[in-house]
Order: C-alpha cells, then sequence, then structure tokens
C-alpha cells in the first residue's frame, strides 16, 4: 500500500487468455484508480485496461469450438468468459477493504467521522470508474449470471458496495453512529458542527441498501436499521432527559416556548441532513418526548390560564397538545366545564334582581360570555369545530339551565322575548339600522341555544301582536328581519303564523283606503259626520295569540255607527266571514272641550273603555258608577282600574275616597292641568300583564300535549307497528328542535292516545296504529 | 457546455490513422462515453481505439455521424424491439450492404465500443441473412464446412423435429 509513485505499469499481457497475465496488469490499474486517482489516468492507460478485458473475455472462441461437439452444453448457448476476472477483483476488493478498516479502528470519534467519510468518497469514486472500465464483463458475464439468477453475482459498481457493506460497514457502523449521534448532540447543544460530514454518512448509508431481490434498485433498509433507528432512539432520549430538568427549575408556560422551539429546530435539521423519511418518526419521537410525557402537567396548567385570560399561552398550549394523539380531548372538556361554570357565575350575578330582572341585563350576561369565549376558540383555538362544539355544549347549559330558571324552566326564552320586543319596540331614542341587526343577531345567538324554543315562539308572538296593534314597531324592515333570521333559523312553520300576523296589517292598510274611498263614494255628508274617524286592523283567527275579552262591553252609540258602517263594507266584500271585535285591544283620542285654561285643548289617549265612560260626561258633569255600569256594562274587574287610572291622573274627582264602588260618583275636573297637550291615560294594567304570562305558560303546556301527540301519531301513522320504547325515543327526535321533551310526558300522551283509539297495544310491547 | 456540441475528439485507429469527429458522434459509443465521463473532454490527446481498423472505424463513424440526434435507448424498449428481425430503417439497410468481412467487422467493432443499436442491426442484418435457408444454404452463404458426421446430424434433426416447418 505504498502511496508515494505508483509502480511502473506492467506490459499488456501479449496472450489474450492468460487469466495470470491479464489479472497481473488489470490488479496494477485497479490499484491506480483506488490509491492515486488524483494522478491522474491516460487515455492510453483506460483503453489499454478496457481492451484487456475485453480481449480476456472474447478471447477463447477456440476454447469454444473445441468443446462443440459436446451437444448438451449447447443448450444454453454460448459459453460467455469473464468468471475468473471478476473473482479476481472480488479477492482484491476484499484484501484491500482489509487495509483500510484496520487503519480506521486507529480512529475514534470526530477524527474517525472524517476516516470513514474520506475512505467512503475514495472507495466509492473508484467503484464508479472501475464499473465503466468493467463495463464489458458488466455487459455479458455478470449480465448473464444475473439472468440466470445467480443470487451474489452483482454488476462491478454493486460488488463495490456489497464488499464495503461486509467488509467495513459491519464491525464499524457502530462507531460511526456513536459518533454522528455525539455530533448532533453537540449541535443541539448549541455548538457549530461540520453537517455536511452526516449528510454524507447518510448517504453512505443509503448507498449500502442493495435490494436483495434486485440489485439495481436499492432500499431503505440499511439506513432504517442502523442509522435512523438509533438516532430516533438518541433524539428521544435527549428530550426526555431536557424537558425533565427543564420542568424542574421553569414554569410550564416557559416549558411550552421551549418545546415549540425544539420541535421547530428537528423540523429544520431534517433538510439540513437528514432524508425527508424520517420526518414523520422524529417528529412523533420528538412529540412523544417533549409534548405526550408531560401532557398531564400542560393539561393542569390550562385552568390556570382559563381564569387568567392568557390567550397566547393557550393558543400555544392548543398547538403543542394538537400534535400528539387524544392530546386536546381533555382541554375541551375542562373548556366546556370553565365556561359553563362563567355563564352560571354571570346568570346568578343578574339574577340578584330577582323577579323584576331586567330582560336586557339577563341577555346580555348570556351574550358577554359567549363572546368573550367564541373570541378565545377563534384566536387560541384556531376556530377548531371540536372547541366550538364544547362553547356549543356549554352555552347550551348556561342558558338553560341556570339561576333564573332553576324554579321554571321557560324562563330563559321568555326573557329573551322580551328583550326582543324592547329592541323591536319604538323607543325614544332612535336606534341605527346597523346597530337594530346587530342586536337582532345577538338575540339569535342566544336563540340558538335555546331549548324551549317553542316558548319563545308564544311569547314572541304575543309581543309582536301587540307591536303590530298598537303600531309600537321601530322599523317593519326589522320585524321583516327578525322573522326571516327566525325562519332561518327554525323553519317555516315555525314562523308561519309569524309571518302571517305581519301580512294582515299590511292588508289592513290596504283595506282602510278602499274603505275610506268607499265612505266618500257611497254614504252622503250628514251621514259621515255621525260617525268617528277610525281605522281598522282585520286579524286572521288562528293566526293571533288574541282572544275576545273576557268581559261584556256595549260600545257608546257613536262608535256603534261608524263601525256597523264598516261591517256593512267588509260584508259586501268578503261575504260569509265573521268579525269580532276585540274591544280591548281598541283605543282612541279624546279632546277635552270643557277645559277652558288651555288655547288648545287637551287630547286624552284612552281605551275604547274609557272612552265609553268619558263620552257619559257629554250630557252631565257627574256620574253615578251604578250609571257607569249600566251603560257601559262593563265589569267590575275592567271598569275599575279603567276609572282609577283617570283618577289618579285627575280627570276625574270621585265624591269619596277608597275603592271605585257602587254609590260613588265622579265628576270632570274641569280644572285638569297637564304639562303636555296629549295625555296617555291608556295605561297597561299590571295585574293583567301578569296574568297574560301565566296564561302563556300554560297554554304552551297544552300546546306540548299537541305536539307530542300530534307527533305520535305521524310517526305511528308510518310504521303501523312500534315497540313502545322505539316510538318514545323517536318522538323525542322529532320534537327536540322546539323543546325538551319528558318521557314521563310522552308516555301520558300515548296513554291518552290509546284511551281516543288512535292507538292499541299488541304483544310484546308492541303498539299498533288504528286508521 | 455550450462549447460540447462543437467539440471535437481525435480517434485513432489500430493501424495508427487520426480521424477527427465531433465529441457527439463519438459519443454514440458509450466506451467512448464513459471515458470522458470519468477522465474528462480529452482536448487535443487522442484517443486510441485499439481493436478497430481505420476502414472499420469510418464505417462506423458513418452510421454514428447518420445517428447522431436519435434518442438514447431506455432499457425497456431494446428488449422488445431487438426480437423482430426485419425491423430495420432504409438507411441501414443500405448502409450495411457490404461485403461479408466488413460486416464482421462492423459488428466486433460496435461490441467493443460499446454501441447497442449498431450492433443490433449488424445483429439482424445476419439474421435477415439465414432465415428461410435450408442448413445446406446457410452453410453456403457463410462458407461454412459441414462437419457433422451423419449420426449426429440425424441426432440434431430428431431433437428440433419441433421446429420444423410442415
Amino acid at each position: 500500500m505504498s502511496k508515494t509513485g505508483a509502480p511502473a505499469p506492467p506490459a499488456m499481457p501479449s496472450s489474450k487468455d492468460d487469466i495470470n497475465g491479464t489479472w497481473k496488469y488489470l490488479e496494477w490499474g485497479v490499484e491506480r484508480l483506488m490509491l492515486s486517482l488524483n494522478d491522474g489516468v491516460d487515455l492510453k492507460t483506460y483503453m489499454s485496461l478496457y481492451t484487456t478485458i475485453h480481449n480476456f473475455c472474447t478471447a477463447q472462441k477456440a476454447v469454444g469450438s473445441q468443446s462443440s461437439s459436446n451437444l448438451n452444453s449447447s443448450h444454453r448457448g454460448a459459453h460467455l468468459l469473464g468468471e475468473e476476472l471478476y473473482h479476481c477483483l472480488n479477492e482484491y476488493l476484499k484484501r484491500h477493504l482489509q487495509g483500510v478498516h484496520a487503519e480506521m479502528v486507529k480512529h475514534a470519534d470526530e477524527a474517525l467521522l472524517t476516516f470513514y467519510i474520506k475512505e467512503w468518497k475514495r472507495y466509492t469514486t473508484a467503484g464508479q470508474y472501475n464499473n465503466h472500465l468493467f463495463k464489458y464483463l458488466n455487459r455479458h458475464w455478470v449480465k448473464r449470471e444475473m439472468d440466470e439468477g445467480k443470487k451474489d453475482v452483482y454488476d462491478i459498481y454493486t460488488l463495490h458496495l456489497v464488499r464495503w457493506k461486509e467488509d467495513m460497514f459491519g464491525s464499524t457502523q457502530n462507531a460511526v453512529m456513536d459518533a454522528v449521534l455525539r455530533l448532533v448532540e453537540k449541535q443541539r447543544n448549541g455548538e457549530t458542527i461540520e453537517q455536511s460530514k452526516i449528510k454524507d454518512v447518510v448517504n453512505s448509508f443509503v448507498s449500502l441498501g442493495i435490494d436483495e431481490a434486485d440489485s439495481t434498485k436499492s432500499t431503505l433498509d440499511v439506513y432504517r436499521q442502523y442509522f435512523e433507528k438509533p438516532y430516533l432512539e438518541a433524539t428521544g432520549k435527549y428530550y426526555e432527559i431536557e424537558s425533565k430538568q427543564f420542568l424542574a427549575d421553569n414554569s410550564v408556560v416557559d416549558y411550552m416556548k421551549k418545546a415549540e422551539r425544539r420541535l421547530d429546530e428537528e423540523k429544520e435539521r431534517v433538510p439540513l441532513y437528514l432524508l425527508t423519511e424520517i420526518m414523520q418518526p422524529l417528529m412523533k419521537t420528538c412529540e412523544s418526548a417533549l409534548i405526550a410525557e408531560h401532557a398531564g402537567l400542560l393539561r393542569d396548567e390550562f385552568q390556570v390560564l382559563l381564569d387568567n385570560d392568557r390567550e397566547d399561552d393557550m393558543a400555544r398550549m392548543y398547538k403543542l397538545l394538537a400534535r400528539i394523539p387524544d392530546g386536546l380531548e381533555p382541554l375541551r372538556q375542562r373548556f366546556e366545564a370553565h365556561v359553563r361554570r362563567a355563564g352560571l357565575q354571570a346568570v346568578e350575578k343578574v339574577a340578584e334582581q330577582g323577579e323584576g330582572l331586567d330582560p336586557k341585563a339577563y341577555v346580555d350576561a348570556l351574550l358577554e360570555i359567549h363572546a368573550q369565549y367564541a373570541a378565545l376558540v377563534q384566536n387560541a383555538f384556531t376556530g377548531e369545530s371540536e372547541f366550538v362544539r364544547s362553547l356549543d355544549n356549554a352555552c347550551r347549559e348556561y342558558v338553560n339551565r341556570n339561576k333564573v330558571c332553576s324554579k321554571n324552566s321557560a324562563r330563559s326564552p321568555e326573557l329573551l322575548a322580551k328583550h326582543a320586543d324592547n329592541v323591536l319596540k319604538r323607543s325614544t331614542k332612535a336606534t341605527e339600522e346597523d346597530d337594530m341587526e346587530k342586536m337582532l343577531n345577538q338575540v339569535m345567538t342566544v336563540f340558538k341555544y335555546i331549548e324551549d324554543k317553542d316558548v319563545f315562539q308564544k311569547f314572541y308572538s304575543r309581543t309582536l301582536a301587540k307591536r303590530l296593534v298598537n303600531g309600537t314597531s321601530a322599523s317593519g324592515d326589522a320585524e321583516t328581519s327578525m322573522i326571516s333570521k327566525l325562519k332561518d333559523a327554525s323553519g317555516f312553520e315555525y314562523t308561519n303564523k309569524l309571518q302571517r300576523m305581519f301580512q294582515d296589517i299590511q292588508t289592513s292598510k290596504d283595506l282602510n283606503a278602499a274603505y275610506d274611498e268607499w265612505v266618500s263614494q257611497s254614504v252622503n255628508k250628514d251621514d259621515r259626520k255621525d260617525g268617528v274617524d277610525a281605522t281598522y286592523q282585520i286579524l286572521g283567527t288562528g293566526f293571533w295569540p288574541l282572544q275576545p275579552s273576557g268581559t261584556t262591553f256595549s260600545p257608546p252609540p257613536v262608535i256603534a255607527k261608524t263601525y256597523e258602517r264598516f261591517q256593512s263594507f267588509y260584508g259586501n266584500k268578503h261575504g260569509g266571514r265573521k268579525l269580532t271585535w276585540l274591544w280591548h285591544l281598541c283605543k282612541g283620542e279624546i279632546r277635552a272641550n270643557y277645559i277652558k285654561m288651555n288655547k288648545v285643548p287637551y287630547t286624552f289617549q284612552v281605551s275604547t273603555y274609557q272612552m265609553a265612560i268619558l263620552l257619559l260626561f257629554n250630557d252631565s258633569d257627574t256620574v253615578s258608577y251604578d250609571d257607569m255600569v249600566s251603560n257601559t256594562m262593563l265589569q267590575k274587574e275592567t271598569l275599575d282600574p279603567s276609572i282609577g287610572i283617570m283618577l289618579k291622573a285627575k280627570v276625574l274627582t270621585p265624591s269619596t275616597t277608597g275603592p271605585p264602588a257602587s254609590g260613588t260618583s265622579y265628576t270632570l275636573n274641569h280644572s285638569f292641568k297637564n304639562k303636555k297637550v296629549k295625555v296617555n291615560l291608556n295605561m297597561a294594567i299590571k295585574a293583567e300583564q301578569k296574568q297574560e304570562a301565566e296564561e302563556t305558560h300554560k297554554t304552551i303546556e297544552e300546546d306540548r300535549k299537541m305536539l307530542m301527540q300530534s307527533a305520535i301519531v305521524r310517526i305511528m301513522k308510518s310504521r303501523k307497528q312500534m315497540k313502545h320504547n322505539q316510538l318514545v325515543s323517536e318522538t323525542i327526535a322529532q320534537i327536540r328542535t322546539r323543546f325538551s321533551p319528558k318521557v314521563a310526558d310522552i308516555k301520558k300522551c300515548i296513554d291518552i292516545l290509546l284511551e281516543k283509539e288512535y292507538l292499541e297495544r299488541l304483544d310484546g310491547d308492541e303498539l299498533g296504529y288504528l286508521a | 457546455m455550450s462549447t460540447e456540441a462543437e467539440q471535437t475528439v481525435k480517434l485513432v485507429s489500430s493501424d495508427n490513422v487520426e480521424i477527427v469527429t465531433e465529441r457527439k458522434i463519438a459519443e454514440r459509443s458509450m466506451l467512448i462515453k464513459n471515458m470522458i465521463e470519468d477522465l474528462g473532454a480529452p482536448g487535443e490527446e487522442p484517443i486510441p481505439i485499439m481493436n478497430v481498423s481505420e476502414a472499420v472505424l469510418r464505417k462506423v463513424l458513418e452510421w454514428c455521424t447518420h445517428h447522431k440526434n436519435d434518442p438514447a435507448p431506455t432499457q425497456d424498449d431494446d428488449a422488445d424491439s431487438r426480437k423482430k428481425t426485419t425491423d430495420i430503417e432504409d438507411w441501414d439497410q443500405k448502409f450495411m450492404q457490404v461485403d461479408q468481412e466488413m460486416l464482421f467487422e462492423i459488428i466486433l467493432a460496435a461490441n467493443y465500443m460499446d454501441i447497442k443499436a449498431l450492433l443490433d442491426v449488424g445483429c439482424k442484418t445476419v439474421a435477415n441473412m439465414i432465415k428461410g435457408k435450408s442448413p445446406e444454404e446457410i452453410r453456403k452463404t457463410f462458407n461454412i464446412q459441414n462437419d457433422f458426421t451423419p449420426e449426429e446430424e440425424d441426432q440434431i434433426r430428431r431433437e428440433n423435429e419441433w421446429a420444423e416447418d410442415r
């Protein structure tokens, strides 16, 4: 193995088939390529070596023809020469690598690495030259051997790799790998290293992955076993130790930053000197050591972060835990519980207001928590759908089961409907259109979580009816917008009645115009003077949540004349329709000409009932309670409060103090004074309001029974026969969008239907449908 | 690299005649291509083509010149096309209309210089010369002396009965 000056070339073999002479010459050439390639090889030498191989392989035609008498051997075609050359080269490579190996064991650590890479590069470069020089052997003898399925014959370059793998790699790869891992560890500790060395080792290990089945292909087997595996092991161990030490001295929040940085570093390292194939297992190893190992600790910290609104840190935790399997589910659970708690606490705070709870304060409390955590889901948890679901679950819980609805679960929808009413009602300060839309959307946000949507519907339709009848809507557009939002959320059926109510008001407007025209054309002037100016609203029975008043009432003659005229007009237009007058919802204005103190006479805004009472004073300044009763026919519950308001406003003066009663008489107060010219005496009576709410709740119970029964009948009609339990669960599924029915209630409904003989009991817990 | 197309190389035949040709043409020979790959462009240094005489080398280069722009053959398609002996393009057929000695010299040179397509054309030409001929005609064509004994001939005929035209 002298490296100084190559020995003088032996002569080209004189005889073509002389294996000793031929190999002697070739060995000299191969040795030159192996040891002193840098000195260069001249064309002549190159061509001589090639030609020598060619000549040897083609020389022995004479030998071939000698054996031509042997007919059996001619079956496999011509005999190809070259086997001796192949074996000579194989033996030469073995000897050569023995020398390299002996040299290599003298080195250690980084020096060993340097030596390995240097020798590998030199050896494989020479291998490529040899592969070309021995091309003739490759093309013929090697090809034939491989075609015939010989396993241990390779093309000349692969032969070089096979020899390296067996004579060098097997006994040195552990030492090489240790050196590589120490280098990587240095880099992880912040030192600068020569990355190209690792890349070279990777390439070398990959090259040695010779596919046993097909030597023209390579596999990653060698690389996987001798590089990837120890690399991953060392990585896992390194971060296991580091993370434990770091956590012992630092906070979890700091640790997360560190882990995040480490994961990024490892990821960046891959394209620098590793194979991309390692990315996935490497990340998995790092995630396991850096995250999964400490997942419990991280999750415990999550509550602290939630309590302190540490959005950035939560985002970091989310990103880390999202990387490991099942990492986020515990976070979602904690998040859900936390939001629910926050919602319940917020409600508890406003619940201190007791019975007179302001609907706005309540809805705002619900919304505030939702908005806060919806933002958190967006910002910290990337709006992930599972977290959105957790948020929805929590909101549904605290919206439907909080302190305010602890006694009556229908309180939430009731308060929401009232809040919606306040929003949509005309108020002193004008609402901008955008603000209105925003507030309506907020109502819808809460609406989405309401379970008893039927309760909301009831209250909403009542308040809508009032707004429409009294003309107190802030804007028709806003009303339509709200109805279409509800329709989008809960379907056509849910808003059908609301829409019809809205339509009735529109048609009534047209009707009034038509009526006015009819009056001006077909009623003569004198007759017209008798009546009062009036507008009418025709409301479809069944769509409106309105009932005729409980009290009897005899309208004053002047009003009677007016409405009778309208009735005849309407009767002509729509024969067969019956009009029922809802006196308790009617109202009017009366001018008080008797008060002379003001230049402009006062105008009283009054209910029809009050109007009937006041009109009695046209004939006399003093009217007795009994006369009022006999003239108006009003019942005491309605009459007394109607008088009461006028007493309080000092329009009338009573003869005695105390509640209105038979024997009292009332006198007009001629010296009535008020700052405003228009005085509103038509105020809703408190007792009525409360009663109304109670009634609404009662009708809800009734409606629910009907809803459940109709659902049961619908299901049974299509199925004909069904198990009891199955029917119950299907019924629940059908009406869940309206409210959450109780199983006991459904059972009751089934019993009612059995009694009414819509259904029958069959054998084995089955129920049958009776047409 | 832009000059690679115009680069020339100097080849030296076995009988010591220098022939200058385009590098691209010479590289139809895998031997020359690999060598240039390994040792770099030779420039003025002559490349000894030790086993090929001037006459044959000129003939081979004529073929290489004509085929200098052919796409490099892929490993898969040669296995198939090689079997179709009649499949020789017109120019190649004319090119191969030489005396038998030259034909065999070209084949040997193509084998030595590792010019696969030329080797194929040469072998196909020989195969076409054999096709459809009786053993006696083949012997005549190639001037082969029959050195089988009648017994041997009989045995061969029996063994190859399955292949006879009937």
